[in-house]
């Protein structure tokens, strides 16, 4: 019997992963590697891991090059001692020794370029659409999602389609023109500089490709607005500040002002089930019974948001704690998909970075973002005297086919009582 | 009711009785030394006959031994299709077939290996051997003859007929391709034309009324020889059967047709009468008539000269033909034998026979003509036991012989659907073009510009408007002068031509498409049939595939039903069960009524065109009436031609220029494009498209929509192009026809559309049909039949909402389940 050599897989980084991206080859053909190597590194649409190596051997053959999108549980490569088969190991014909065929892979990689609407069409069955009217919409670069259906059961059909390129709008967000949208101008007539030297092309990573869709989709379908408030912070800052005092002698964890903002959010929102909630089929609302708070962080990879679950029933420790371990893993690239989807309600907190004001995107198919901003010195008129005091502002977007203007008002101004009497509410 | 007969009312009521001549019984008395000393035979007569007794019989033991232990003298085969054997009956069969020439025509039944047989083996010794070389070279290009010579080493031409009929018979019940038809028919399905065998039919009965248009077609046509139907005693349980033999016997044929082709009809319906329809016992149990021949008396004053034969003499047999033949050739037919017979085998190798003892099996065991009609030559010094013998033997082994080769795939290989996957493809239509089926100067009785009908017709102005102003309608040319003038144009053209129906002649047709031909067009070739739908549309069967062209009339679609079989399964059928090797240039006009009610009313186009091998036209406008209708007539298949009752009055109204006065065809499965539109695409079947047009109107003025209205004139082919192109160009489609909306033709136009143009789609194509109800009264037709607002109500539901539309018809999905739940 011939000896055979090993496959690794593709491994499976998560329940709901399907495929993943390799991002960088550690080791080259020829090498040596034992079991427990780091052969490869490589990302889901969420998150980046490091694969090892399953066998000892010599690297005898890889299948896919960086950047190729390779299903799970598919095998990436060969790994025996030298003149052993590794035919039966190849994927199938579909996917070319990198070698052989270089060119092809670069077509695994969805470019910036591709309408899109052709995206929603792929992965969001929810656009009722007839055959007609999404082609014309893809031929003619427009957002159908933009389009108002007038056709039966809400179907939008031609004519809406139409409408939408009559009304002059691009497909892009706020109907600026994509460039699928002007498929000719932008290669052929565009005074654009010829010599590569002038610019760099640099294809969406994938983290950057559920960034761009989810963004996209949530500004498209999402009838949102924002509210700005500004709070009192006095009362925080200074448990803040007595808690720092006490952690360093009795050895309590470092309590942020985020964290603080986080229990009084989970607090609050078990009171306002509309912010706590999913719109689902675009018409029904999922209120959930606890809260699983999403927290924006900010990455070498781009924005993630991995969840808190159940930060209601957790105490101000717990959820501090839990917020570092997954900002520690989020900057690692080592979070577990399955904690980067599930929230209810999301936390973007742009104040460190001196924001002052901003308008956070929902993050689908959650009905409200708290922005939370920087810190502002103001005065306050106390016996005709003014007098300053810290104030830290909080923008509020809504999803106003679930929220109203006064409700959101409601929302923050609970919200900000809590916070103005923290300590207080803490001995609730 | 032709005026010449007057209905005399003293005569017709005055008193009387019918007396009724003796119906012979087993009358044939003579022996063998009788018929040698009249010198009826030669000796060597007497054993051929006998010859043929056992190769039948060595044929059905044969298949016997097949089917019910997969080996016969050491070959081991089989086969999955029937056996109904005739194992007792070869003595009949041969004694019918004795004095029949290769211009003499038998059909059969399911039960007809030996008549086949009798037949072939008749004509074998009849013909010469230059003939016989002929006909089995031209057969099907001389395929089975090259196939028998390369195995067979014949001692004489006629031996090598006789392979030839039995290999080709054989070897189409194994369904091989060397068989008759390509092995496409089987065992209740092969016959062999240049012996007069024609063929044999699966349905019980089934040949009554083709054997009938047979004879007809040799009457019309004074084509030599006579028609004989052999049938089962069991299938005079079924209706056609009779109307068949009422049609044969019409007495118009003696009464009213014109000199030289009036006069009987030459057809003998031969009852092989084996006591059993499958188990059933017919003389007893299933039927009325104690003895079947009495059923001659029922049927005509002439008693159809009927005469109970014993079928295990095979000379008694011969000497009844020998005075029936006469009487059927010299104009006194139809004829009606009851020739007694009895089957030893079962129905077919799976009956247990259970219905009958094996004493009564035994019994006639005992009477079983290859030991009787032996015993009685050797008695007669015709021939000696050794003799026989040698017969028996060289039987055998000729069909051992033959076996072997109809099994070998090497000999006779299967048809290869892998390699050729259109084989059947071809055969469904012949799809050829023959303005006339013979040469000979048409029979008229007045020159075509003294017709009439036709005078009256070319005074018609074939435009909807005159000078600006619509043409009065007794002056405009309409859809059923379209169609009358294309038939009148054809009596002139096709001296085979024929037309009947119900009162077609005299009164013109219900509808008057015939008005006016009775003076120029005679009584043989327009003439009123019986109130027997299946006769009519049976006969026209026959005359077809005999190579005449006839146009039958169906007074109403409802019709239909009356002779299901006749156009389900014979005029849809023969053209490829025969591979290809009959034609069937027949038109069947069905008109589909108006104001008359449940069933009289009825659109039936998807019946037709779900059965293959039927071409379905229903054209809607006097353009597509005569371009049709000259099409039809033209070809060589079969079509059902549909008329709307309530657009028979209309004009051209969408086609500049009207109807050409000139010859035009429209093809067969051509869409015609009445509208053209860019927003909606509306395909319509029938007088639908009136409606849809007046929807197409008020689209245009009250919402902006621009439609295209598509007439499908042809439903069976149908060509798609036009419609593809349409339906890509709006995106929209509804669909229209006064058929019930359930199993509609609409139906399966929509799901093709919808395959072939998905990605052009706006929604999906939306079917109007009328409700799933029974036709109310005209005076609820609104509310039965597709009206244009409910055209625009299911744009509007379905399509696309038209704003401001207040809809009057509920397409809405909940009403779609809840009618569907129902079955309404």
């Amino acid at each position: 019997m011939v000896n055979m050599a090993a496959g690794v897989l593709m491994p499976k980084a998560g329940i709901t992963v399907e495929e993943c991206m390799i991002t960088r080859w550690e080791k080259k053909i020829g090498d040596r590697v034992n079991i427990g190597d780091i052969l490869f590194t490589y990302e889901t649409d969420k998150a980046s891991f490091e694969c090892e190596s399953t066998a000892e051997g010599e690297l005898l053959e890889i299948f896919f090059n960086e950047g190729d999108d390779v299903p799970v549980l598919v095998n990436v490569c060969a790994v025996g001692e030298k003149g052993e088969d590794v035919s039966s190991l190849r994927p199938g014909a579909a996917a070319p020794a990198p070698k052989e065929a270089p060119e092809k892979t670069a077509d695994a990689v969805p470019t910036a370029d591709v309408p899109l609407n052709e995206q929603h069409a792929k992965n969001d069955g929810e656009l009722k659409i007839s055959p007609r009217a999404r082609n014309l919409a893809e031929k003619s670069g427009v957002d159908a999602y933009r389009a108002s259906p007038t056709g039966p059961y809400g179907r939008i059909v031609e004519r809406d389609i139409v409408t939408l390129i009559d009304s002059g709008t691009g497909s892009g967000i706020g109907g600026r023109v994509l460039p699928g949208g002007i498929p000719a101008a932008s290669s052929g007539t565009a005074s654009a500089p010829v010599d590569g030297g002038e610019y760099e092309d640099v294809a969406f990573t994938k983290i950057r490709q559920v960034i761009a869709k989810s963004m996209t989709n949530s500004l498209a379908t999402i009838p949102q607005l924002t509210h700005h408030h500004s709070f009192d912070a006095t009362n925080i800052l200074e448990f803040r500040r007595s808690i720092k005092a006490s952690a360093e002698k009795l050895g309590l964890p470092n309590i942020t002002l985020n964290d603080i903002i986080l229990y009084a959010v989970s607090r609050t929102l078990i009171k306002f089930p509309n912010f706590n909630a999913h719109v689902t089929d675009g018409d029904k609302l999922r209120r959930f019974r606890h809260v699983h708070l999403g927290v924006a962080m900010d990455t070498p990879r781009g924005l993630m948001v991995p969840t808190i679950f159940n930060a209601d029933q957790k105490s101000l420790t717990e959820i501090s704690a839990e917020a570092k371990a997954l900002a520690k893993q989020a900057q690692a690239g080592s979070v577990s998909p399955d904690v980067l989807q599930g929230g209810t309600f999301t936390v973007s907190n742009l104040g460190s970075l001196g924001v002052e004001m901003f308008t956070p995107v929902i993050n689908a198919p959650q009905t409200a973002i708290l922005g939370v901003c920087n810190l502002v010195t103001r005065f306050r008129m106390t016996d005709g005297e003014a007098k300053p005091y810290q104030a830290m502002g909080l923008s509020v977007t809504y999803d106003h086919r679930v929220i109203d203007g006064a409700p959101e008002a409601r929302f923050a101004m609970e919200l900000i009582s809590y916070l103005e009497n923290f300590t207080a509410m803490l001995v609730e | 009711m032709p005026k010449s007969l007057f209905v005399d009312p003293a005569a017709t009521l005055a008193a009387g009785k019918i007396a009724f001549a003796d119906i012979p019984v087993n009358a044939y008395k003579k022996s063998v030394r009788d018929e040698l000393k009249e010198k009826n035979y030669t000796k060597g007569d007497l054993v051929r006959i006998y010859r043929d007794i056992t190769i039948l019989r060595e044929f059905e033991s044969m298949l016997s031994q097949i089917k019910t232990q997969g080996v016969y003298n050491g070959i081991e085969t089989t086969y999955p299709g029937p056996a109904h054997l005739s194992l007792g009956q070869e003595a009949a069969a041969v004694g019918e077939a004795y004095l029949l020439g290769t211009d003499d025509y038998i059909f059969g039944s399911h039960r007809s290996h030996s008549e086949i047989l009798a037949k072939s083996l008749s004509a074998i010794e009849k013909l010469s051997d230059g003939e016989l070389m002929k006909i089995m070279e031209e057969f099907l290009g001389g395929k089975i003859l090259r196939a028998v010579e390369k195995v067979s080493r014949p001692s004489s031409v006629k031996e090598l007929a006789v392979e030839f009929i039995i290999y080709g018979a054989l070897a189409e019940i194994f369904a091989r391709e060397n068989g008759f038809h390509m092995g496409m028919g089987g065992s209740m399905h092969a016959f062999f034309l240049p012996f007069g065998v024609y063929p044999n039919n699966a349905i019980v009965g089934g040949s009554a009324c083709i054997a009938t248009g047979a004879a007809l077609y040799k009457k019309c046509n004074k084509k030599k020889g006579i028609v004989v139907c052999n049938m089962g005693d069991g299938s005079l349980g079924c209706g056609p059967v009779w109307e068949a033999m009422n049609f044969a016997a019409m007495e118009q044929f003696k009464k009213l047709w014109e000199d030289g082709k009036n006069g009987g009809m030459p057809v003998i319906f031969n009852f092989f009468n084996n006591s059993y329809g499958m188990g059933g016992q017919t003389r007893g149990e299933t039927m009325a008539y104690d003895m079947l021949v009495r059923i001659g008396a029922g049927i005509s004053p002439t008693l159809l000269h009927a005469e109970r034969v014993n079928g295990f003499n095979p000379l008694a047999v011969v000497d009844a033909y020998r005075r029936k033949k006469a009487l059927a050739e010299n104009g006194e037919g139809p004829v009606l034998l009851d020739v007694l017979t009895y089957r030893f085998s079962g129905h077919s190798t799976s009956d247990q026979n259970a219905y009958r003892s094996k004493e009564e099996i035994e019994a006639w065991r005992e009477l079983d003509p290859i030991v009787t009609y032996r015993k009685a030559l050797v008695e007669a010094k015709a021939a000696s036991d050794s003799d026989f013998e040698g017969i028996l033997a060289e039987t055998a082994e000729r069909m051992t012989k033959i076996c072997k080769w109809a099994s070998d795939a090497e000999i006779s290989p299967y048809a290869d659907f892998k390699k050729d996957s259109h084989i059947i493809e071809r055969m469904m239509f012949s799809n050829e073009r023959a303005e006339k089926l013979d040469d000979r100067q048409p029979e008229v009785i007045t020159k075509k510009e003294d017709c009439a009908a036709y005078a009256k017709i070319k005074e018609k102005i074939r435009t909807v408007t005159t000078d600006g102003k619509p043409t009065p309608k007794l002056r405009l040319y309409n859809l059923r002068d379209a169609i009358s003038e294309t038939i009148i144009d054809k009596y002139y053209e096709d001296p085979t031509l024929i037309s009947y129906g119900e009162d077609v002649r005299d009164w013109g047709g219900a509808f008057a498409i015939y008005r006016g031909m009775a003076d120029s067009i005679p009584y043989s070739r327009l003439f009123n049939s019986p109130i027997s739908e299946a006769a009519i549309v049976g006969s026209a069967v026959g005359y077809g595939l005999c190579g005449g062209r006839a146009v039958i009339e169906l007074m109403y679609a409802d019709f239909i039903g009356r002779a299901g079989d006749e156009i389900f399964n014979q005029l849809s059928k023969w053209q490829s069960m025969s591979a290809g090797i009959l034609k069937m240039p027949v038109v069947l006009r069905v008109s589909v009524g108006s104001k008359y009610g449940a069933q009289h009313s009825q659109d039936w186009v998807a019946l037709c065109a779900h059965i293959p091998g039927l071409k379905v036209c229903f054209p809607a406008t006097p353009w597509e009436a005569k371009g049709l209708m000259k099409a039809a007539l033209n070809g060589t298949d079969p079509v059902v031609f549909f008329e709307s009752q309530r657009i028979y009055d209309v004009g051209e109204q969408f086609r500049e220029g009207g109807v050409p006065a000139e010859d035009y065809e429209i093809e067969i499965g051509d869409t015609n494009v009445v509208r053209t539109g860019s927003d909606l695409t509306i395909l319509t079947i029938g007088a639908t498209l009136y409606r849809a047009a007046d929807a197409a109107k008020l689209l245009d003025e009250r919402y902006g929509v621009s439609a295209e209205i598509i007439n499908l004139h042809s439903l069976v082919p149908l060509d798609y192009t036009k419609i593809i192109e349409s339906v890509k160009k709006t995106g929209k489609v509804v669909l229209a026809s006064d058929a019930c909306a359930r199993g509609s033709f609409l139906n399966d136009v929509a799901r093709n559309i919808t395959e072939l143009c998905f990605d052009y789609l706006d929604a999906p194509p939306a079917v109007v049909g009328a409700q799933n109800w029974i036709t109310p009264p005209f005076e609820f037709d609104e509310y039965f039949f597709p009206q244009a607002s409910w055209i625009i109500d299911a744009v509007n539901e379905k399509i696309m909402p038209l704003k401001g539309h207040v809809p009057t018809a509920n397409y809405t999905p909940v009403e779609q389940l809840r009618k569907a739940k129902l079955g309404v």
